[in-house]
């Protein structure tokens, strides 16, 4: 189950796992975000390769416009994710304390 | 024991998937830490049948076994085409950004963080198996094993 939605300073809190079934409700969500965003991942417990696209599609239409997605509190098998996946090149990634 | 269930060919089956593998786990005292390489390994397996296999309706089948020092899961599709899942080209993740897009970085991702992933084709009843393992002191350090069998697609 996901759950994803706007935090108290603007940046965007995304909760449990990201895969391919929500992948689809995830992009609706990440569509709306303009600008320089801070994605909070401290309580994503999953991404797969599905997830991996919703945040690619969107660091790249950002960037065109200026901004970019950072991504912070990300968790060990989060961070082995993103690493194999070259994700590390392409996003500020902060890891979790 | 070994745990057995099949899957109708929808991504909405995934929830599905990780009920029965977080059950599984539970029940066969399967280290926890091997669970998120082995939800990741077999919705990346699942979804790219689903996606790539549309001749078929047949739903698929998750067999789950705790082995030694870790899990082997069989994923197996019925009357289907052969596509080597052991032979899909890398991702280059060097590319810039403008040249990245998310196709192929399931299975790339998947054989770096499994311990052994095998491919099985029988033409007769034109059947693919998939078999991995994730073990306690392997990975993500690569495959141990890497054994494909034919590729129709490449």
């Amino acid at each position: 189950m996901l759950a994803i939605e706007f935090g108290p300073e603007g940046g965007v809190v995304i909760t449990g796992r990201l895969d391919a079934s929500e992948a689809p409700r995830a992009q609706s969500f990440f569509d709306q975000v303009q600008g320089t965003v801070t994605v909070d991942c401290s309580q994503l417990e999953y991404i797969s390769s599905a997830g991996l696209g919703v945040l690619l599609k969107t660091q790249k239409r950002l960037l065109g416009t200026g901004g970019k997605l950072k991504l912070t509190g990300v968790n060990s098998h989060l961070n082995d994710i993103l690493g194999y996946s070259g994700f590390d090149q392409i996003f500020e990634i902060q890891r979790a304390r | 024991m070994t745990t057995s269930a099949v899957f109708r060919r929808s991504f909405d089956s995934i929830p599905e998937i990780f009920a029965l593998t977080e059950k599984t786990f539970a029940r066969e005292g399967i280290d926890i830490r091997l669970l998120p390489t082995v939800d990741l390994a077999l919705e990346e397996l699942f979804t790219n049948m689903v996606k790539y296999s549309t001749t078929t309706t047949r739903p698929v089948q998750v067999e789950i076994v705790a082995i030694d020092n870790g899990v082997e899961v069989t994923l197996t599709d019925y009357d289907v085409e052969p596509f080597d899942v052991t032979k899909a080209p890398d991702v280059d993740i060097t590319l810039p950004i403008d040249a990245r897009h998310p196709g192929g970085l399931g299975l790339h991702l998947i054989r770096r963080l499994l311990d052994s992933i095998e491919y099985e084709y029988t033409k007769e009843i034109r059947r693919s198996r998939i078999t991995f393992r994730k073990m306690h002191s392997g990975g993500p350090n690569g495959l141990a094993t890497h054994k494909g069998g034919t590729n129709a697609r490449d």
